[in-house]
């Protein structure tokens, strides 16, 4: 709502206690409200700047602990915004208080569609790959690595996505949800997200079949033909089949459960 | 009793870091099971472990309000258990599964207790009790960690020699089959993550990625720059062109056409 485009000093004061104060987001999660105590915990550098009574604090501050749930990197973004149009109401007495919860509750859906793509299904998988590569041989660097790489977009993500918020509070993204921009983001993240997992499945699942045969004196191992015809056919088509149960709504537990029974079988009979 | 202590620290203090730190994945078995092997004085099986348990538990994350399998207690027992019995990979693997799926239901029960703290909220919200509404927050992380020692420290001190004997008695054939299954267990995770991202119309981005390293053996940065380019190309480019378009072939019919 603001329309400023500088930040003031004590704008970028507010940012940087607000930011502070966004990590704590999940500390109490639980199933009623979800993220919210955490949500209304981390507002209160705004709610205290823009409301001098104490009334007007209260009312803030049991506002947003209505039920609230967002990947946790892009909560800061949401706060931008509830913050933006808080300061607008705490000048503008006929401004509707109501339309702060709806904005939230709006954004929560295609932002934790995007954030959910970019952070666990991008971001995580390729640190995840960089990190396991060394650690596979005990390096320690490993984890190290994972960590740095994944928590330098995280911060960065985290703090501007604050100042964004704020900055261009829900005007900009109202329209960009009606131009389609939020769908479009959230179509490329997808479309990053599934050619990475792709590339990660074809390096980490691994499948062999031990099946061999011998016709009239020729040798034939089957997975060296496999190989030759299309190499990793069976990860592929094993993760494919995961997948196709998980559709079908199998439980992830009952996959897992399947697989090491699928493990065992497979050496006992000599197939894998 | 070292070892049980350092292994409810570890859980403890883990977990408090992860949520005073906005989910930043320090929670994770490959971090996990690195700092146990770290303390328990065998660091090079203890990230060769949590490198294993990682792909294992590639989907175990919490979207939403429905909670995975625990990757922390899993990744910090499971390598615990190995490490103290003398053995290696199979066996972690082997325990980390079902340690994992007990301690979901202990956060379970840990979000239904936090849900009674709310009307405590909702109460000094009403007083604007700023300080009252953080010691709540922070009390219910510490409590989830206070619990998180007790059990942890209670299951290395009376489980070891239980899991001893049990692991003695794995058969061999047993064992090459977990190994086999630690290499297809990723599979799973994966199609996690791929549920709710995954449909025809887009399957062909994950074969792309697939083929990318299966034939071309292609490292990671690069695939993720082709997926990005890709996707830029797809969704912005593409419609962009399609907007000259209809703009050079400006006559009244054919804009009612293009337009979207």
């Amino acid at each position: 709502m603001s329309n400023k485009v500088k930040s003031t000093k004590e704008d970028k004061k507010m940012f940087r206690e607000l930011f502070f104060n966004s990590f704590v987001l999940e500390a109490s999660y639980n199933y009623e409200r979800q993220q919210s105590l955490g949500f209304a915990v981390g507002m209160w550098p705004a709610i205290k700047r823009f409301y001098k009574t104490k009334e007007e604090r209260a009312e803030a501050l049991e506002r947003h602990l209505a039920i609230f749930n967002i990947t946790p990197h892009l909560a800061p973004t949401v706060t931008g915004v509830a913050t933006a149009m808080e300061e607008k109401a705490s000048q503008d007495a006929s401004f509707d208080r109501g339309a702060i919860n709806s904005i939230k509750v709006g954004l929560m859906g295609p932002l934790s569609g995007i954030g959910d793509s970019i952070f666990w299904g991008t971001l995580r998988v390729i640190t995840v790959g960089i990190g396991v590569s060394l650690a596979k041989d005990g390096n320690i660097l490993g984890p190290l690595l994972f960590l740095l790489l994944y928590n330098i977009p995280h911060l960065l993500v985290r703090y501007y996505g604050l100042v964004f918020g704020y900055k261009f509070g829900t005007s900009l993204i109202s329209s960009a949800s009606e131009s389609g921009l939020i769908t479009k983001m959230s179509k490329a993240a997808t479309i990053v997200g599934l050619t990475v997992i792709g590339a990660m499945t074809a390096s980490m699942v691994r499948m062999k079949t031990a099946l061999s045969g011998n016709f009239g004196g020729v040798e034939f191992e089957l997975q060296t033909y496999l190989d030759q015809i299309f190499p990793l056919l069976l990860p592929l088509a094993y993760t494919l089949f995961m997948f196709w149960l998980l559709k079908k709504n199998q439980k992830p537990t009952m996959l897992l459960f399947t697989t090491i029974a699928i493990g065992i079988a497979g050496v006992l009979i000599g197939v894998l | 009793m070292g070892a049980a202590i350092s292994v409810g620290l570890t859980l403890a203090v883990i977990w408090f870091l992860e949520k005073m730190t906005g989910t930043s994945m320090v929670a994770r078995p490959i971090v996990v099971s690195s700092v146990i092997g770290l303390l328990l004085g065998d660091v090079t099986t203890g990230v060769m472990i949590g490198a294993s348990l990682e792909l294992i538990f590639m989907g175990a994350i919490q979207i939403g309000g429905a909670v995975p399998p625990d990757p922390l207690f899993g990744a910090a027992l499971g390598t615990a258990f190995a490490i103290l019995t003398g053995e290696g990979i199979e066996v972690a693997l082997a325990l980390a599964l079902p340690i994992a799926i007990l301690a979901q239901s202990l956060k379970v029960v840990i979000f239904i207790i936090r849900s009674w703290f709310m009307d405590y909220a909702v109460k000094m919200a009403k007083e604007a009790n700023i300080k009252g509404l953080i010691t709540l927050n922070l009390g219910g992380l510490i409590m989830q960690c206070v619990i998180y020692f007790i059990v942890g420290f209670t299951a290395i001190t009376f489980g070891s020699a239980a899991v001893q004997v049990f692991v003695d008695n794995i058969p061999v054939v047993i064992m090459s089959g977990l190994k086999v299954a630690g290499g297809l267990l990723p599979a799973v995770g994966f199609a996690l993550l791929l549920r709710p991202m995954m449909n025809k119309g887009n399957f062909l981005y994950f074969l792309l990625g697939f083929i990318l390293v299966a034939y071309m053996a292609l490292p990671m940065l690069a695939i993720t720059i082709i997926g990005v380019v890709l996707s830029f190309i797809i969704v912005f480019e593409k419609n962009d062109v399609q907007g000259v378009l209809a703009g050079n072939a400006a006559d009244d019919e054919m804009e009612g056409l293009f337009d979207e």
